[in-house]
């Protein structure tokens, strides 16, 4: 097997980092100016995320990439009710804990790497709940057999 | 014209993040599981636990694409990150107060996002895979950092009425 994913996301990762360095992209952010300010500038960035890559799976689809499932229209509740919990929970955490901190995961990585003391500390955090995840919530989650 | 001359606006920079997502999933094998194109939860908890099982000895869990070669992109941000602020001169360091607030924001991050199932470009992302449950963890974030605004814009105002700190 070759490295070609591990180089791909290495290269679009450089990209999208210069990208949100220069233009302060954040998921959610745009959500905290539109209330405030009724700045749509950053929201603008999100919807264009959503436009690029609906754009990108239907005209590389038909070039024969690699798109299986698409579009998976087919998820029920009644199927799997869990993920629908957890992307509930999770997504209102997300959010909410996002805005309190001044961006996304995305956002607080490319603000470290300019040398945010606030955003340094926030990946520190970030990492050390990682390593909370794997040992004490993910045995936890497998011994209720709860799908992750 | 110069690089640094042109104004990157964060529509164009979404539309490239977007449309690159797709590319790497349908030409370079960033899969499964489906939309993972760029993730700043997963991937990075992909190098990380990639990284831990090899030095550590652990078992942590990576994503089955990440089995035998990590997904980059967290490394990649961080360098196209510090290679933009350095080539526009606003790479220094910016000290903050209460920086333990932050380590709190982050632990609870990864843990809201280790549950989502994806940071908010990868619900953004699998909404435009068709999937119902992307635009559910979608309208959740939306809604999740609109009342934390207003919960925090009341609290401020109130702070101000009353004349006591809104910290």
């Amino acid at each position: 097997m070759t490295p070609t994913h591990a180089i791909a996301t290495l290269i679009l990762g450089f990209v999208a980092g210069y990208l949100g360095q220069r233009s302060r992209l954040c998921f959610v952010s745009g959500y905290r100016d539109v209330v405030l300010t009724r700045d749509t500038t950053l929201l603008r960035g999100v919807l264009a995320a959503f436009g690029g890559a609906l754009l990108g799976y239907v005209a590389f689809g038909r070039l024969g990439g690699f798109l299986p499932g698409f579009p998976m229209l087919h998820e029920s509740i009644a199927d799997q009710a869990l993920p629908w919990v957890f992307a509930v929970v999770g997504g209102l955490g997300l959010g909410a804990v996002g805005m309190l901190a001044g961006g996304c995961p995305f956002r607080m990585h490319v603000l470290a790497s300019e040398g945010r003391q606030g955003a340094l500390f926030y990946l520190v955090g970030f990492y050390i709940g990682m390593v909370f995840f794997n040992i004490v919530l993910t045995p936890v989650f497998m011994r209720l057999g709860l799908p992750l | 014209m110069k690089l640094t001359h042109v104004k990157v606006t964060p529509f164009w920079a979404g539309l490239v993040l977007g449309v690159g997502a797709a590319l790497v999933q349908a030409y370079f094998n960033v899969f499964p599981p489906v939309a993972n194109g760029f993730c700043m939860i997963c991937h990075p908890r992909d190098f990380f636990d990639w990284i831990a099982n090899r030095l550590v000895g652990v078992d942590w869990p990576v994503s089955l694409v990440s089995t035998i070669y990590p997904l980059m992109t967290v490394v990649g941000v961080v360098a196209g990150a510090v290679f933009a602020a350095w080539r526009n001169k606003e790479l220094r360091f910016r000290r903050v107060n209460g920086w333990w607030k932050y380590v709190i924001y982050g632990f609870l991050s990864i843990n809201f996002g280790l549950l989502l199932a994806g940071c908010p470009i990868r619900i953004v992302l699998l909404s435009a895979y068709g999937s119902p449950i992307g635009f559910v963890g979608w309208a959740s974030v939306a809604v999740g950092a609109t009342l934390m605004t207003l919960i925090v814009r009341w609290w401020q105002r109130r702070a101000v009425s009353t004349g006591g700190d809104a910290r």
